[in-house]
């Protein structure tokens, strides 16, 4: 599973609540992380966490089984380990 | 793992006595904290170059920078100026200090002191937990005045120490890149915080 760890503070919820509304996907707290788990990509789109450039940029606390293939001002993507997109 | 905290000596230093740096131009130096920015002259040595080899005469001179920290300059008399040349900007960003205010009526106040003068406010960034103003003083040093934005709670700190662990790892490797210290960071995590997590659903 591609999994991706945001510390659970209300800076960085809103992602674990935006990757959430993908039905592959699946989020469970582990310490005071959220861990948010896909067997494909996680893709959260900025707009709809309202996060401002400096939260956004600074909201993966840890990928694990995957990589993060795309992070703009608009979407961050992470796939899963050994794809290419 | 993560770090074993228990086995640390106790921590009882108290904050910054005081951070000094050289300045060639005390007369800007001066205008600028005490004058511009309103910040108390507490303490000045002047000093004859007694010390090891060619030590010049100096004056080190304090301003208070509240809580009874301080900041230092020292002025050589007959010493020619100095200054880093082709220091990458990235470097001369990333030496600052940052002096901390409550709220955003004082920060908002020290702008306006800045506004003002020959030396404005060049920058101000909402970061994660802290808002900040930056100016470059008239030694070329970049200075930060910031508040606060948010608390930082335990898991900011939990988070803090897993991440400086991952850092310690990853920064003895080959090749060591953001991609890795997330890797690694997920790995400790997974080990501290073993067993079934429990679910999560936003209603």
């Amino acid at each position: 599973m591609t999994t991706l760890f945001v510390l659970d503070v209300d800076d960085f919820r809103p992602l674990a609540e935006v990757a959430a509304k993908d039905p592959d996907v699946t989020v469970r707290r582990r310490g005071p992380y959220l861990e948010v788990s896909a067997p494909g990509a996680i893709r959260i789109e900025r707009n709809a966490t309202g996060c401002r450039n400096a939260i956004w940029y600074s909201s993966v606390a840890a990928v694990q089984d995957g990589r993060v293939s795309h992070w703009d001002k608009s979407e961050l993507v992470v796939v899963p380990t050994g794809t290419g997109e | 793992m993560s770090s074993p905290q228990r086995d640390r000596p106790a921590h009882t230093v108290r904050g910054v006595d005081h951070a000094a740096f050289p300045t060639f131009d005390p007369q800007a130096t001066i205008t600028f904290y005490r004058d511009v920015l309103g910040f108390p002259v507490v303490h000045a040595t002047c000093a004859l170059g007694w010390g090891p080899g060619e030590h010049p005469d100096f004056i080190h001179f304090f301003f208070d920078i509240g809580n009874g920290d301080r900041l230092a300059f020292f002025y050589y008399f007959g010493v020619e100026p100095y200054r880093d040349a082709d220091l990458p900007d990235l470097l001369h960003r990333a030496r600052h200090l940052a002096i901390h205010v409550d709220g955003a009526e004082n920060l908002l106040e020290y702008r306006r002191r800045l506004d003002a003068s020959d030396w404005p406010c060049e920058l101000q960034v909402r970061h994660e937990t802290v808002e900040s103003i930056y100016v470059t003083d008239p030694n070329g040093y970049l200075m930060e005045i910031t508040r606060p934005l948010r608390a930082i709670t335990a898991e900011d700190d939990i988070d803090a120490n897993l991440s400086v662990d991952a850092l310690m790892d990853v920064a003895g490797e080959p090749e060591p890149s953001l991609e890795k210290f997330y890797a690694r960071k997920a790995k400790l995590i997974a080990e501290r915080y073993e067993g079934e997590p429990e679910l999560v659903t936003f209603a």
